[in-house]
């Protein structure tokens, strides 16, 4: 009887029961069928999620289809639920998965009704030591899939929190035993998601979550990536303690303690020892009573592994992962952050080089040395990474640090070499650039120049051929890097020229999107300065990134997909920061921007889309540049008039009028503004100071200024317009505004010449209807007014229609 | 959403008057405020903040804060002297005050710690306004100078000791009289800054060249300013009770249009604020009256009369405010982050240890309460560990099959040896056996 059925479409509500069947016995397996093809159930997924299995319609038109329908995803939950107690565990890991999705897709009441079943199953699982692993990984994944859906209803809330805190001490649990990456993967998933959603279902456990997380942190057993996802949860964790200030402080403090300690052994030999006593009293001063160690009481601080100079590093850098997440994400409460502490820290990694201080040289062996020095370049990254987070997370309220910070910066800047680090010093450029604004590029403006100029030409040639426009501090710098530079010099120019090596593509991208974020916000400070520079500097790079390369783009195509995209990704931070160096504020004329708009036209015929579409957006900008707008205010007269204008609202109301008027006395509009200028003895500053000094009361002086500079103040005279308008436009005029203003004189000549710009009217249409109604006007000059006023809008009206 | 409500004080004891500008209606009277001009300011969102008058003659000012929920004052703060300007940055995390005696104090609001006080002016300051970013502040003084400081700068101690450079970024010394009020554009690095004066002026300065551009001279001398923010114009409150209209790139020596004036001319306009939601100006003047008008028609929309037309109308600000959604939860959390004020602003600079105490107070987003979303994964896991099995089942037993193949072989030939040996063996016994019988 089914397969006589027709459907409408592939939109047909009763294909869903039918596709869903048929997944149900062609592809998941049941009690007696074996799971025999893994790659099949990737298919019912997305099957289910493409065409909505799941959903039943709720009360949808006919019960025909409802009857159909509900049974089938019946069956499917069903049969879930059967294997889902299956001893097969493959049977049991497919049931488990599928419940997964099912809490996803299906419809709410569903949901509804029967989530706390399917929690059931799946804890049992979880709680059950012979389950095997991949059906605990799935099942931690399933509880936190229903546990997200569970969070969208908003009724439910205590008992969602209540079943969320049921699972929490099973997963410790099994955290703690297990030693799998993938389950512990999914534990933490899980872990995270409580947090977000149920931070209080972490009422009771919430030390012995963190002696966990931190024993684990702390562990010489974890892989990196596994501390990355340990040290985000643990940021996490101070949402579930209330989520107030407090909780989140301790932590902060706890893990600034917890790596000033790991400092002060890795640091032996490397820096004064006062450092180090100096930044653990800060952080707990010795009046007060000092948090426990991260973790707790027994805090696996001090295990055997303190000689691996690796693990410290890795598990700073993961300490420091964990302080910049708090820092980044998001809290309900005010966050008390210690900003001296933080930044001392950075200060504190970033001073130590792995040179040997000449004091505590004899102290140290080579080896030593060595092991450290491998190791320093990632302990900076995290520092740097740290640094950016802290200055996200208070933004303008750096201010009274900011000044630090630069030097920081700065300083960092002269010695280091690596381009990793100095990709993440102009990310940090770039963020103390938009969030403190010009003050912020005026402080470091010449630093980030002379760098970029650095990192993009290997040389600072520009600096050196204009020495005289930049200041001592910048030479000084300038002539350093030169030194630098020189040693890889041969490798530098080489560098300029192939633009293959993938590194140093990534770190010319960080300098242009640097230099780019400088122009943005502090363009026009350098015009005096570093500015003509950083232009040329920009000319030339976008020319040698898209210069002959563009012909043959697609020669890249057989290329790995990686240095490809790299090398578009170039190009367009080139472009980028070119169209901001044309863009961007400036007292003078962009010197490129002849060269600047063929470069854009070019790119935009290019096959590569993203630079064409960046070109054609570069030159709409560019529009504004190469023909400068001064449109008129609607509304308001155009303010470059020179005359005394006047009651705007006349002339605006009526413009159809007033243009005739004025094409009228156009003729001798300029002659009048001739006139009314030589007429008024522009009193200069002093003149208007001494005559308020005096106080002289001179009515016939003031009035006269007044009169001539003034426009609609009440008291103005007509009389004592210096100037004599046609009788007949003055009184017509006088008749058209509304408001009694006597002020016509001076608003009859605003602006005839450039008469177009008034209130927008220049199509040449209606100039010509203007000219065509001025004769006609003329004729009927002497008669009423008010008739004219109407015809003189009938007339326009038809005139541009013909 | 947002709320835009318009704020007003006077120097007469009438309170803070607040008025939705939407509608019109009159909100919160907020009471016990006669403020000088520029005394008063909203702190972020957060809250009221007024400068006032009548200590003015004691030897130390006052600073009262209201929440925005409450009309009585809820903290009041002495510092040292009087202040006659006071403002805030965007965020409302500073609050800067000009003194009496040209000092400048910048407070941090969230503990009430004055971080700096410095020397700015020779008399008292008129008017401090922050730039687009925050990070300069203008400052117009009762001579006639108008300086640009770097508030970065400014707490660069380091530097200071190092170099022997002026305080300030730019000092701006063409106004012969006291400076009334200033404005600045939204240009940025290279915004135009605009002052009046009560020498009839009103000059446009450049911040990128910091020097004059031009100086328009008004009928009247000029008590405030307001700026349109698109239009590269500025309306102008002269004493005459006019308001002007200037232009910021004009060629002209002299102000040439005019908007309107108040009902009253004998009555100076004393205050101007710009609405962009809307394009409205809002002006209030001597006479009590605030008239919002539309600059575009020139009219007068509405007006609110404030302190039954007695006090003048000495300050007015456009407010505004989100309002975070409905949810009740959300509101309350809102509330309780919005009256909670923050301590008084304190006298003195600390000094010694307790100077830094490095702890700086960072405000929740507003839209926090925002529910949190986590995603699904489930899906994802599926394929995951699919493809681990298929791995497996490649790569993995592909290995194992050779390993197995390599131990067959093993097995075999060693198998092969055992059957050798076996029949070497056997052969042995078997030659033994028939010897043995032979024998």
């Amino acid at each position: 009887m089914a397969s006589f059925e027709r459907f409408d479409d592939m939109c047909d509500l009763r294909l869903k029961p039918k596709i869903l069947r048929n997944l149900l016995s062609e592809y998941v397996p049941n009690e007696k069928q074996p799971l025999v093809d893994f790659q099949s159930l990737a298919k019912v997924v997305s099957t289910i999620a493409t065409h909505k299995l799941l959903s039943e319609s709720p009360s949808s038109s006919a019960d025909q289809k409802k009857l159909q329908a509900k049974p089938a995803v019946d069956d499917w939950v069903e049969r879930l639920l059967a294997l889902v107690s299956s001893d097969m565990p493959d049977k049991c890991w497919v049931g488990v998965v599928l419940i997964g999705v099912t809490c996803r897709e299906c419809s709410s009441d569903r949901f509804f009704s029967s989530y706390s079943v399917w929690f059931n199953c799946l804890l049992s699982h979880i709680k059950n030591p012979e389950s095997s692993r991949i059906v605990l990984v799935a099942s931690c994944t399933s509880v936190s899939d229903l546990l997200t859906r569970l969070s969208r209803f908003t009724n439910t809330k205590k008992e969602a929190v209540s079943h969320a805190s049921k699972v929490v001490l099973p997963i410790i649990k099994l955290l703690e035993e297990d030693s799998s990456e993938a389950l512990w993967e999914s534990i933490v998933h899980l872990l995270s998601t409580i947090v977000i959603l149920f931070p209080a279902a972490f009422h009771n456990s919430y030390d012995k979550v963190e002696a966990i997380i931190a024993s684990k942190i702390f562990s010489a057993k974890t892989s990196s990536n596994m501390l990355k996802k340990f040290a985000h949860f643990l940021a996490l964790l101070p949402k579930a303690n209330k989520g107030d200030a407090g909780s989140w402080s301790l932590m902060m403090q706890k893990l600034l303690i917890a790596i000033n300690v790991h400092l002060n052994n890795f640091f032996q030999g490397l820096e004064d020892e006062t450092v180090g006593k100096k930044a653990i009293q800060r952080l707990a001063p010795p009046g007060k009573d000092s948090p426990l160690p991260l973790g707790g009481q027994d805090g696996a601080l001090d295990d055997a592994s303190w000689n691996s100079e690796q693990l410290i590093v890795s598990r700073v850098s993961a300490l420091m992962f964990c302080s910049s997440t708090m820092l980044t994400s998001s809290y309900k409460s005010k966050l008390n952050v210690p900003v001296a502490s933080l930044l001392s820290l950075v200060e504190r990694v970033l001073a130590v080089n792995g040179s040997l201080p000449r004091s505590m040289s004899p102290f140290m062996t080579g080896i030593q040395q060595e092991l450290v020095c491998a190791e320093l370049p990632t302990l900076h990254s995290s520092a740097l990474e740290l640094l950016r987070a802290t200055i996200k997370c208070i933004r303008s309220q750096l201010l009274p640090y900011a000044a630090s910070v630069v030097r920081v910066v700065s300083s960092y800047f002269k010695k280091c070499s690596l381009p990793e680090l100095r990709i993440k010093l102009y990310s940090i450029t770039k963020t103390l650039l938009k969030s403190m604004g010009v003050g912020m590029a005026m402080q470091l403006a010449n630093e980030a120049v002379s760098n970029a100029s650095v990192d993009l030409e290997g040389f600072d040639a520009v600096s050196s051929k204009t020495p005289s426009l930049t200041n001592a501090a910048v030479l000084k710098g300038g002539s350093k890097k030169r030194k630098h530079a020189s040693n890889s010099g041969a490798e530098a120019e080489n560098s300029a020229v192939e633009v293959g090596v993938p590194h140093n593509h990534l770190l010319k991208i960080a300098a242009l999107e640097a230099l780019e974020t400088l122009l943005t916000i502090g363009g026009a400070l350098g015009s005096n300065g570093w500015r003509e520079r950083v232009d040329k500097l920009l000319m030339t790079t976008v020319t040698n990134a898209c210069e002959g390369r563009w012909a043959n783009a697609e020669t890249y195509h057989h290329l790995p997909n990686k240095s490809s995209t790299d090398l578009v990704e170039f190009k367009l931070a080139a472009l980028h920061a070119f169209l901001a160096s044309l863009v961007s504020p400036s007292p003078v004329r962009p010197a490129f921007l002849a060269e600047g708009l063929e470069l854009f036209q070019r790119g935009k015929c290019q096959a590569e889309m993203k630079v064409a579409e960046f070109c054609a957006h570069a030159l709409m900008s560019l529009e504004v540049v190469i023909h400068p707008r001064a449109l008129p205010l609607d509304g308001l007269p155009s303010l470059s008039s020179q005359f005394p204008g006047s009651n705007s609202l006349a002339s605006q109301k009526h413009s159809a009028l007033g243009l005739n008027k004025m094409d009228r006395i156009a003729g001798d509009g300029s002659v009048l503004s001739n006139l009314w200028l030589a007429n008024v003895d522009v009193p200069a500053n002093s003149e208007i100071q001494r005559s308020i000094d005096t106080t002289l009361p001179l009515p016939e002086a003031k009035r006269l200024k007044v009169g001539n500079d003034l426009v609609g103040s009440e008291n103005v005279q007509q009389g004592d317009a210096p100037m004599e308008v046609p009788e007949s436009t003055k009184e017509s005029l006088g008749h058209v505004s509304d408001r009694d203003y006597d002020v016509v004189p001076k608003e009859v000549v605003s602006e005839t010449q450039e008469g177009e710009g008034l209130a927008g009217k220049d199509s040449l249409m209606e100039e010509a209807a203007v000219g065509k109604k001025h004769e006609s006007l003329g004729e009927s000059d002497d008669d009423s007014i008010p008739s004219l006023k109407a015809d003189d809008y009938l007339s326009s009206a038809s005139d541009i229609e013909s | 959403m947002e709320e835009t409500t318009v704020i007003a004080s006077s120097s007469f004891d009438c309170g803070i008057g607040s008025w939705d500008l939407k509608t019109g209606n009159e909100q919160l009277r907020f009471k016990q405020c006669a403020s000088p001009s520029h005394g008063l300011t909203a702190v972020g969102e957060k809250f009221l903040a007024a400068s006032q008058l009548r200590n003015a003659s004691g030897s130390s000012g006052s600073v009262f804060f209201w929440s925005w929920n409450k009309p009585q004052v809820e903290v009041r703060s002495f510092p040292v002297e009087s202040i006659t300007a006071l403002t805030a940055n965007s965020e409302g995390t500073y609050i800067v005050g000009g003194g009496a005696s040209g000092d400048i104090f910048i407070w941090e609001v969230a503990t009430g710690k004055l971080l700096k006080k410095w020397h700015a002016h020779y008399v008292s300051v008129t008017c401090l306004v922050f730039s687009g970013d925050d990070s300069l502040l203008v400052s117009g003084s009762q001579d006639g100078s108008v300086r640009v400081w770097s508030l970065i700068r400014l707490f660069d101690d380091q530097q200071r000791q190092h170099q022997e450079r002026t305080l300030y970024e730019h000092k701006f010394d063409e106004h012969t009289m006291a400076v009334n009020d200033i404005v600045i554009d939204y240009g940025g690095c290279n915004a135009l800054i605009v002052s009046a004066s009560k020498d009839q002026t009103c000059k446009v300065w450049s911040l990128s060249q910091g020097k004059l551009l031009r100086s328009i001279i008004f009928p009247s001398k000029i008590n405030a300013l307001a700026l349109d923010p698109g239009g590269s114009v500025f309306y102008a409150g002269g004493g005459d009770g006019n308001i002007y209209i200037g232009a910021l790139n004009s060629k002209s020596d002299y102000a040439t249009q005019f908007l309107g004036s108040v009902s009253d001319p004998s009555k100076a306009i004393t205050c101007l604020a710009y609405c962009a939601d809307g394009n409205l100006l809002i002006s209030g003047s001597e006479g009590g009256v605030i008239c919002v008008w539309n600059p575009r028609s020139g009219q007068p929309v509405r007006s609110f009369t404030f302190g039954h037309g007695k006090g003048p109308v000495n300050n007015i600000q456009v407010v505004r405010k989100t309002i975070v959604g409905n949810a009740n939860k959300a509101q309350s959390s809102w509330k309780r982050n919005v009256s909670s004020l923050p301590p008084p602003l304190e006298k003195y600079e600390r000094k010694g240890d307790d100077t830094m105490d490095g702890i700086v107070i960072v405000d929740p987003p507003l839209s926090s309460d925002v529910p949190v979303y986590s995603s699904y994964r489930s899906a994802d896991l599926i394929n995951e560990q699919v493809k681990e099995l298929e791995q497996q089942g490649s790569a993995a037993t592909e290995i194992e099959m050779e390993r197995l193949k390599l131990e067959y072989k093993k097995s075999i030939q060693m198998n092969d040896q055992w059957q050798k040996n076996y029949e070497n063996l056997l052969q042995v016994v078997m030659e033994e056996e028939l010897n043995g019988g032979s024998n």
